[in-house]
């Protein structure tokens, strides 16, 4: 007879529900950031610039953008609004109300005017328009221009970087456009075969510019903004909405799991498990005990966290880093990423081969030799979502909440649900859908770097993310599909995970602080070379390891750090630790 | 079943078993490179198997047996209760458990027996609770025996170590075990103070982990049996104590190492000894070793080095992690023979040759003790290999056998030396 577990079923069924909701990422609403009007207020007003009258997009208090013109010609300005659908013509007194549907891209058109545009005796034909894309910040595939026969001319941000422009409706290809920054520096650029202008320095293209076209007699201007906000504005501290909502229904299903386990433990082992493990308090016994190397990974963890979040921002507005594309699970969505990830072109291969051949060599080159040399060292040190979930942990920690830990086999089972996390990792491309609907990983990085970004069902996998790297160490890492595809040439790596087998006495106190649950790095006893696919090396086994150089990570060969009994059992000592017994 | 022993086969009992523990005690005593601040672990062993006097401990602490060093004292240290290794070597009570226990039984057990009938030691009329784990098939008889008499709890051994589900259920065993531990002392064992007993004994280990550093230095700074006296003095004394004590010992060592005042000779052989308890009194065969020329270098006994040096790991300050910290340290690299898969023993054989120097094994196997007899076998195949000779010695708990093991020893003593001397022939 064939018994099935209970535990079987369960993960069996969480499979099937992950692979169905899927599918329907989108129609799980977790945070949609409102598009009412009064978030986009649209006004009109002439007393901008004393000289000027003008025309600007406002955005709650402190983004706008200005439309000049050199005369009183508001009345005759049209606007036109991107639906999902169509586009909608518009006066300005119609700005003040948002079409239900509207995906918040604005255009307002000026009549032509007749002036001498570059000082040369002759009038030319001035076309003036404004152009700026508000809303939460979404990667669509669909193009993003507007294709209306009064636009004349019309740039659209398109692959996240780069300028596409359009003339009469058609790609520019091969011209030169004058491009005017907001500090006022002017520089010419020209598009290539597929009517991009590269190069354009992010800060220019968040700040907006003027893009400025000019054939025969004819002058075109467009004035484009894509979303741009400053640090501790209010835009800036909105995106932390979708964030608290996910905090804040983290913090419940933590608490649900505290005392469905009280209950369940009390059900299981009797009474006086619950008591003994009962009151959380944040007490700490003697000295808390850091390695140099937890330090070291620490720090490199929050760099990486920062790095991710905010330091493109700061240093690289040249874009120049950006080109390069490291596999760690950080968002796109956050613009502001000093390094481009790999997840979003591994998750949608029908973009990256739409790019030229320069950079899909160059980014499958970067690839494997993250893969081949670096391997899962960059989960253990990098990975801004391994930071969060090493904080949320240490949280557990300092409460003195019991964690769970996974016997030997609940981790076979969730080997199933990273096999589906794998599945549709590189598969659901190729069903037309989305990654990034699925993506556990959208919520920190754009939020805390101040990107308005909508959540489906990735708000509720974070939830679920949260709460479970609250009591099991790296639960996100168990299942990761990323850190999988990291860890194949785990071979090759140049760091690598040393057991001497013969100084080993089977503890087992590697297992017990293993963050993924590795049993091999114990059971060892013939191999020198312990690591696996799953390892991340964050050493936490060669910390709590009490035998002299039994458990090592070595760098080319090198060992850089080794465990040892002295800096084990120095914990022990009464001097260091507490006087207050003696 | 306890019989009323008279007065006067009481005193003759105390009388015997007090000449043997202080001719032992002297004898190890004598021997030279004796430390000053050896001493009060000598004294110790003389309070108790001379003196016959109760455990040195705090007022109110109640005396808890173990007849393992496979029971949690941290638990009892964090109830504020005081741990007492029962494990007895004592030829006298031997020959009083002959009468209770079969013929076949290891004299340890029939001295356990023997000491639980006749009623002189205070040690063992004291102790409430005996916590008794059911290590082999021995120990699981005596439990039943002892349980008409005292409060015995039970712990049973899991059948695996690499299984979770195993130490998933030992762990549990440690959570039926705190109420009575608890119920015992009157006190309470909560997360803090657990961490204090983890610390406790944490600081003994700490001090045992410079000690080895010390044994390990060759020419040899200590005697083997004077060490294996330190160790079982472990089993009498709070473990904080015994730290103390330790490190008054180490830091005099220290000296010595300085002024390169060894105690033995640098080309003496030198021994590793494995294999069944020894216990104190039964000391003999350390004795023996020492006095045929080799040097005991090493132990892997549960009585010496095996009880005491894996650490608890603790991950985090919960309670839970600390008690899967407690039962980890004393399950998974516990070297017991009574764990059906054991290759890790012969593992650990092999990592103390290597850091000790040792030049040869000696496999102590009571009569009747089974499961270390069993070991013998492998033991001595994989260290063949390595080149290393073993000799296995079976004793009982009487003088008797002592001129033969002599001999024995001797000639394993020869061996050794032949082989060093061929060795640097070929040099």
């Amino acid at each position: 007879m064939i018994r099935i577990r209970k535990s079987v079923i369960i993960v069996f069924i969480l499979c099937i529900a992950l692979i169905l909701s899927a599918f329907f990422a989108k129609e799980f609403n977790f945070y949609s950031f409102d598009m009412m009007p009064y978030d986009y207020k649209m006004t009109f007003n002439n007393n901008k610039t004393s000289d000027i009258s003008s025309v600007w997009f406002s955005y709650g208090d402190d983004r706008e953008v200005i439309f000049n013109s050199n005369s009183d010609i508001t009345d005759n300005i049209k606007f036109y609004e991107k639906t999902e659908e169509s586009v909608n013509l518009k006066t300005y007194k119609e700005m003040t109300e948002i079409a239900e549907n509207s995906i918040g891209y604005y255009i307002a058109a000026a009549p032509v005017q007749k002036f001498d545009y570059n000082n040369d005796g002759i009038d030319e034909n001035v076309y003036d328009y404004t152009r700026a894309d508000f809303g939460p910040h979404t990667f669509e595939l669909a193009p993003r221009n507007f294709n209306v026969d009064n636009i004349l001319f019309e740039t659209a941000f398109e692959e996240r970087k780069y300028i596409k422009v359009f003339f009469k409706n058609e790609i520019l290809r091969n011209r030169t456009v004058n491009i005017i920054s907001k500090d006022g520096d002017f520089k010419e650029y020209n598009t290539d075969e597929n009517g991009f202008i590269k190069g354009l320095p992010s800060k220019v293209l968040r700040q907006g510019f003027t893009a400025v076209y000019s054939e025969g007699n004819n002058v075109y201007r467009i004035q484009y903004a894509i979303e741009d906000y400053d640090y501790f504005s209010s835009h800036f501290y909105k995106a932390f909405i979708p964030l608290l909502y996910v905090l804040f229904f983290s913090a419940l299903g933590i608490m649900a799991i505290y005392f469905i386990r009280e209950i369940y433990n009390r059900n299981k082992y009797g009474n006086i498990f619950a008591k003994k493990n009962k009151d959380f308090n944040f007490e700490r016994y003697g000295k808390t005990y850091y390695s140099k190397f937890t330090i070291i990974r620490f720090l490199f963890l929050l760099f990486g966290f920062v790095m991710w979040t905010y330091l493109g921002k700061l240093i690289s507005q040249g874009q120049t880093l950006n080109n390069i594309a490291i596999p760690v699970f950080s968002c796109p969505f956050n613009l502001d990423q000093t390094f481009e990830s790999s997840c979003y072109y591994l998750t949608h291969l029908t973009i990256l081969f739409t790019r030229n051949w320069k950079y899909i060599v160059s980014f499958l080159i970067t690839l494997f030799i993250m893969l081949i040399f670096g391997g899962r060292i960059l989960c253990g040190f990098m990975c801004p979502l391994g930071f969060v979930q090493d904080i949320v942990f240490k949280i557990r920690k300092t409460l003195h909440i019991k964690s769970i830990v996974l016997n030997d086999r609940a981790n076979r089972l969730i080997q199933f649900i990273k096999w589906i996390w794998i599945i549709l990792f590189i598969g659901f491309v190729f069903t037309g859908n989305d990654f990034c609907d699925i993506c556990p990983n959208k919520v920190f990085s754009p939020a805390l770097g101040g990107w308005w970004v909508n959540l489906a069902l990735a708000g509720f996998l974070e939830v679920s993310l949260l709460v479970g790297s609250f009591y099991i160490d790296r639960f996100w890492c168990l299942m990761c599909p990323m850190g999988y595809i990291l860890g194949i040439f785990y071979k090759y790596n140049i760091f690598k995970l040393k057991k001497d087998c013969t100084a080993c006495t089977e503890c087992g106190g590697c297992y017990e602080a293993c963050s993924m649950r590795l049993k091999n790095i114990y059971t060892e006893r013939e191999k020198e070379n312990v690591q696996c696919v799953d390892c991340i090396m964050c050493g936490k086994c060669i910390e709590k390891c009490p035998e002299n150089n039994a458990l090592s990570l070595t760098l080319f060969g090198k060992t850089i750090y080794s465990s040892s009994r002295e800096s084990f059992i120095k914990k022990y000592n009464k001097t260091r630790s507490d006087k207050s017994d003696r | 079943m306890t019989d009323d022993f008279d007065e006067h086969r009481k005193e003759l009992f105390r009388n015997k078993s007090r000449r043997i523990a202080l001719s032992y005690l002297k004898k190890a005593e004598n021997i030279n490179g004796m430390f000053n601040e050896m001493k009060s672990f000598f004294n110790v062993l003389k309070n108790i198997f001379v003196d016959f006097e109760d455990i040195k401990r705090k007022k109110e602490a109640k005396l808890i047996g173990s007849y393992c060093a496979m029971v949690p004292e941290e638990l009892i240290y964090a109830a504020k209760g005081q741990p007492v290794r029962m494990c007895s070597g004592s030829y006298t009570a031997y020959s009083i458990g002959d009468e209770y226990a079969p013929r076949d039984a290891c004299p340890l057990v029939k001295s356990v027996m023997g000491f639980n009938n006749i009623n002189t030691m205070p040690m063992y009329d004291n102790c409430s609770l005996l916590i008794v784990p059911v290590s082999c098939d021995c120990k699981k008889k005596i439990a039943g025996l002892l349980m008409k008499n005292k409060n015995v709890f039970i712990l049973s051994m899991p059948p695996s170590k690499t299984d979770d589900y195993y130490m998933n259920e030992f762990i549990k065993q440690l959570y039926k075990l705190i109420p009575v531990i608890e119920e015992e002392t009157g006190n309470e064992i909560t997360e803090k103070s657990l961490f204090e007993a983890i610390q406790l004994t944490g600081y003994a280990q700490y001090e045992l982990s410079r000690f080895n550093s010390l044994k390990r230095k060759a020419p040899l700074l200590f005697n083997g049996s004077q060490v294996m006296s330190v160790m079982n003095a472990y089993a009498y004394m709070n473990a904080g104590e015994w730290g103390e004590q330790l490190k008054k010992l180490n830091d005099e060592a220290e000296k010595y190492l300085k002024n390169k005042e060894f105690s033995a000779k640098e080309n003496y052989p030198r021994i590793l000894i494995t294999g069944s308890p020894i216990v104190f009194p039964n000391i003999k065969i350390p004795l023996l070793i020492e006095e045929t020329g080799s040097h005991l270098t090493a132990d892997e006994t549960c009585m010496g080095e095996r009880s005491l040096y894996d650490p608890a790991i603790i991950i985090e300050n919960s309670f839970d992690s600390m008690l899967r910290g407690i039962a980890n340290r004393y399950i998974k690299p516990c070297t017991c023979p009574v764990f059906g898969n054991n290759t890790q023993r012969i593992f650990k054989i092999k990592q103390m040759i290597k850091d000790y120097g040792i030049q040869g094994v000696i496999y102590h196997v009571l009569r009747g003790c089974l499961v270390y007899d069993y070991e013998y076998q492998l033991i001595e195949n994989e260290l063949s290999k390595i080149n290393i000779p073993v000799i296995r010695v079976e004793s009982d708990y009487s003088e008797e056998d002592t001129e033969q093991i002599r001999i024995r020893l001797e000639a394993f003593t020869e061996i050794i030396k032949m082989r060093n001397l061929k060795k640097a022939g070929r040099e």
